[in-house]
């Protein structure tokens, strides 16, 4: 058995903290590597590169939920496929991180990320801007930050991922609802809670 | 009996054939519409518009499309200027 440990993301550290999800590469076993105030999500794999399947990258996402919304903790997740040599390493990046983590772990305290998609019918004419326009009027006062994502299909009329606070998650949700019934034409892809990705820009060389 | 070129009369044809070689090489290995591409078909297999099996074929061959298409782009990347 290695002691090569896959990192999820980096959390307080507030004590024990159980996570009943399944970690990449079938790990059952996902536990916390504590340095201060901060604690990386772990599990073990033998893999210094696992593999980028749908099954590892759910895993991955699967874990950061658990601690977000089952934990109910805020974390700053790491991008797939971050694997430590040991405990050692992972420590040392979390000492030397700890501002970065830290400020990020503020500006995010309490929230979560959702995405919205809104996807036309093959060759349909749309007026892109104004549904773009309406629908984050609906969405920014349920939210406290918007990404625009890249549209990369042609179907793709909005793509965007929306940082929203725990408690607000009710609120939202009723948004969604109204910007599903109010455009027929188009199919509606909502998805989440997924760590903030891309609210927070942490960046970790792994080697 | 010698036939001398002059240079300043093939330098643009040169350059020409570059444009024309390096559009092809965006053309045929475009990484990022190859990537979007993947993107989509997962897109569209989550809205329900392809069953698994017609998602897992498409992956596999647009997979397979963006393997080769890496390859080249680094195999010519050397010799002829490739945007990214």
């Amino acid at each position: 058995m290695s002691d090569n440990l896959y990192a999820y993301g980096v959390t307080p550290d507030d004590g024990s903290l159980a996570v009943d999800a399944t970690g990449v590469d079938g790990s059952e076993d996902v536990s916390t590597v504590s340095h201060g105030p901060l604690a990386a999500v772990v599990s073990p794999v033998d893999d210094m590169d696992p593999e980028r399947t749908d099954e590892n990258v759910r895993a991955h996402d699967d874990v950061l939920r658990a601690v977000m919304v089952d934990a109910e903790r805020t974390v700053v997740p790491m991008q797939f496929g971050m694997v430590f040599k040991g405990k050692r390493p992972l420590k040392n990046i979390l000492r030397t991180g700890r501002p970065t983590f830290s400020r990020s772990l503020n500006d995010i305290d309490g929230t979560y990320e959702l995405g919205v998609k809104l996807v036309a019918e093959e060759g349909a004419t749309v007026d892109r801007e104004a549904v773009a326009e309406r629908v984050d009027e609906r969405l920014a006062p349920v939210s406290v930050g918007t990404v625009e994502n890249d549209l990369f299909s042609d179907r793709l009329v909005v793509n965007s991922s929306y940082l929203v606070e725990r408690d607000e998650r009710e609120a939202f949700d009723e948004a969604i609802d109204d910007i599903d019934e109010a455009y027929d034409a188009l199919t509606l892809q909502y998805t989440g809670p997924w760590a903030p990705y891309n609210f927070v820009d942490v960046a970790i060389e792994a080697k | 009996m010698t036939f001398v070129v002059d240079d300043l009369l093939v330098r643009p044809f040169l350059g020409l054939l570059n444009v024309i070689h390096s559009m092809a090489i965006e053309g045929m290995y475009d990484t990022d519409a190859l990537r979007d591409e993947l993107k989509e078909n997962r897109l569209l297999f989550e809205l329900g518009e392809l069953t698994e099996t017609e998602y897992e074929e498409r992956r596999a061959d647009i997979e397979n499309r963006l393997e080769v298409a890496e390859q080249a782009r680094e195999q010519l990347s050397g010799r002829i200027e490739v945007r990214q």
